[in-house]
């Protein structure tokens, strides 16, 4: 009854086959099997791409790389590359007028008309944007995390080169981690054109005209100009239960240098309202902002509530609120589901104004940018994601975006009475990501 | 049926699932701090567990395992799942030329390895050995026709099998490290964040003089088979608690406990009886194998 010897040929065909069926039972994929001691993970890939689009207005086209690699000892380095492109019309801070209207695009060169009624839009909006990041994570001691990281991004007319560097450390079992951050950016902005004086008027004219060149540069100020952007993080993230961690962070940045928008500008109008002057916004050369956020993330049965809250103030008097709250529902076969809801709303700065009223005392700042206005905004999303055989992730997520600016305030004379001085925006946001 | 539940503990070093389920101590251990993730992973292992001891338990008489036993001969529907193992029972009766058999089962009847000299009669274990026979088992992707009489048992790849399926549930959830451990059969689905290999313990249940052996482990899966306290000692013979499926008499000169390494548990778990059926030759076995094992023997033999 003893069980013969196998001859080795037979014998071998036994782990092969038995391979083979273990795969089949289990519905996976036959593959080498790891050697004994080998610890080295491969890099795990994410990749995005982004499609954003505003009605008649902006459109931008997004893709994302980023790579991870777990060295020993939980030593990471992730690398992102980001590409962007952007087409389309903005504001350019000028109000509707009951009359067509030409403006002189940024660079000088040519010009664009907009139709009676219309809020000027223009049109020269192309740029392409590459950004590459670097990050290195590691353990500095039992309870002490660290991190490093360094930032390039490049456009046509923009350069800003950033550095980070970040403590967590540990303490109550690990249940409670305090956060350290600080960053440092340096950008630098050489805009077509040229960046143009403060309050200068914008010249409207024939750019073929010999005296053309010499009048455009009369409004210019310089070539290029930079500003330094200085964050400081400091953050608690509280373990509550096995079903709730919370996070608090405040942050403090200061910004120092060119923040005018070159391109933007104000329509000087008399008391009936009508445009008499164009000329460049100006905005105060520093800024200082506070942040508070708040996070709460709450797990229960197979769903994941996220909430947060931030509340943001900075001495240009805007105050903003946010609220986003997402719900992570997972689905049998692997499925999420997470339908997303932000909610935003913002002050004015307190150089903001519409537009300017012709024999005003000229203030020593002002802008017509809606996106320093006062204004409320939302978002509506969904999220689907699905966990591949391979174990592979891939995503699809679509939002809708509405941005509401509300009426300042400011009276209105005359024909401006007519205009739409305050118009929405509202976009889609399709982004798919996939994660291997 | 016990009670179910798992309690959840904060370690040093990540959270660890503790369990009963399928007449073993279970552990789950995950390589992270986030309580809300460990907590994700506990429901998902032991509701996969829980899940295949409820289906293919040949002791629960709700099972699904229960109804095809009394079938009675007739068809008995059903699913993919099932279809799968008995496939794979299929590829394992295949390969150990009949002595790996999921129909053996009733040969328990005649056979009690609890220490005693109760040593069965030939005539006894022949009239048990007709009810074995997994080639008369007629079954499709539909449906399973139990001859009379007959009964299949699951209880040699079930253990490894829920390992398997906690792993992959697992998987479906993170990417972080996690080893499930289901009274000894165990698969671990990544090395730990810190590049240490999981350090587990090997029991050898009955072998007084032999502690639990440490096992370093990257990733991959480890199974075991023998208990030593399961066997029968006649006229100075040991009779091990492996029988031969064909003959209906224990294999001779079986290990006391042999412990494979494989990539996954149901393969590790197969391997390990497959050279426990090869009897004085297991070690040969599973040298030519090329296959990682521990192979403990009685000292007296």
């Amino acid at each position: 009854m003893q069980l013969t010897h196998r001859s080795k040929p037979k014998v071998l065909n036994v782990k092969a086959a038995l391979s083979l069926a273990t795969c089949a039972l289990l519905g996976v994929n036959p593959v080498a099997a790891q050697g004994e001691g080998q610890s080295t993970e491969p890099w795990s890939f994410d990749t995005a791409v982004l499609f954003y689009s505003e009605a008649d207005r902006v459109s931008a086209l997004e893709a994302m790389v980023s790579a991870t690699k777990e060295f020993d000892d939980q030593h990471f380095l992730n690398l992102k590359l980001t590409l962007d492109t952007l087409t389309g019309a903005s504001a350019n801070g000028a109000v509707a007028q009951p009359h067509a209207q030409t403006f002189t695009r940024p660079s000088g060169q040519g010009q664009y008309q907009i139709t009676p009624g219309d809020t000027p839009l223009d049109d020269t909006f192309k740029d392409t944007r590459v950004q590459i990041n670097g990050q290195w994570t590691q353990p500095l001691g039992q309870h002490l995390t660290g991190s490093v990281g360094g930032h390039l991004s490049k456009e046509f007319d923009y350069l800003s080169l950033g550095f980070n560097a970040n403590v967590g450390y540990d303490f109550n079992q690990k249940n409670t981690t305090a956060t350290l951050g600080f960053s440092h950016f340096k950008d630098t902005f050489s805009p077509i054109g040229g960046i143009p004086k403060p309050f200068a008027s914008m010249g409207i004219g024939d750019s073929n005209a010999p005296n053309w060149d010499g009048d455009f540069a009369a409004t210019r100020l310089t070539d290029q100009d930079d500003k330094n952007t200085t964050d400081i993080l400091v953050g608690l993230t509280q373990v509550i239960n096995r079903r709730m961690v919370t996070q608090f962070n405040y942050s403090y940045s200061v910004v120092d240098g060119y923040q005018t928008d070159p391109f933007k500008i104000l329509s000087v109008v008399d008391g009936q309202g009508i445009s008499q002057d164009l000329v460049y916004e100006s905005r105060p050369d520093k800024r200082t902002k506070h942040s508070v956020f708040a996070q709460t993330k709450y797990h229960f049965g197979d769903s994941i509530l996220d909430l947060s809250y931030r509340y943001m103030w900075d001495d240009w008097q805007i105050k903003s609120h946010t609220l986003d709250s997402r719900l992570r529902i997972k689905l049998d076969g692997g499925y999420t589901i997470e339908p997303h809801v932000r909610l935003y709303s913002q002050t004015a700065a307190q150089f903001y104004q519409p537009f300017l009223h012709q024999g005003q005392l000229m203030a020593s700042f002002a802008s017509a940018d809606y996106r320093i206005g006062a204004m409320d905004t939302y978002t509506l999303g969904l999220k689907m994601g699905m966990r591949l055989k391979d174990g592979n992730k891939l995503a699809v997520r679509l939002e809708y975006y509405s941005q509401r600016p509300k009426d300042s305030g400011f009276t209105q004379p005359g024909a401006l009475a007519e205009q739409d001085l305050y118009p929405g925006v509202d976009a889609v946001i399709l982004q798919m990501s996939y994660s291997f | 049926m016990t009670q179910r539940a798992f309690s959840l503990l904060k370690q040093s070093d990540g959270h660890s699932i503790t369990f009963d389920a399928m007449a073993s101590p279970c552990e789950v251990l995950i390589d992270s701090d986030d309580p809300l993730l460990a907590s994700e992973v506990a429901q998902a292992v032991t509701q996969e567990v829980w899940r295949i001891e409820d289906k293919f338990s040949r002791y629960d008489p709700n099972s699904l395992c229960s109804q095809i036993n009394h079938g009675d001969g007739q068809a008995i529907s059903i699913d993919n799942e099932t279809y799968l193992l008995l496939n794979f029972a299929q590829q394992c009766y295949e390969l150990s030329d009949g002595l790996f058999d999921i129909s053996s089962g009733v040969l328990g009847r005649v056979w009690q390895f609890d220490g005693s000299d109760k040593i069965p009669s030939a005539a006894q274990v022949v009239e048990v050995l007709v009810r074995v026979g997994w080639p008369r088992i007629d079954y499709d992707e539909q449906q399973i026709i139990m001859p009379k009489a007959m009964e299949i048992d699951f209880g040699g790849i079930g253990k490894e099998y829920a390992v398997d399926r906690a792993i992959l549930s697992v998987a479906a959830l993170t990417d972080e490290p996690v080893l499930v451990n289901l009274g000894g059969d165990l698969c671990a689905s990544a090395p730990r964040h810190n590049g240490q290999p999981w350090q587990v313990g090997i029991e050898h249940p009955g072998l007084v003089d032999k502690p639990s052996m440490m096992v370093s482990l990257y990733r991959g899966a480890l199974a075991t088979s023998g208990d030593a306290k399961r066997f029968l000692l006649s006229q100075g013979k040991r009779y091990s608690h492996i029988l031969n499926a064909k003959t209906g008499w224990p294999i001779e000169q079986a290990p006391a406990s042999i412990t494979v390494a494989a990539q996954h548990c149901v393969e590790a778990g197969v391997f390990a009886t497959l050279a426990m059926l090869q009897g004085e030759n297991a070690e040969d076995f599973l040298q030519a194998q090329q296959i990682k094992h521990w192979v403990i023997r009685h000292p007296s033999e």
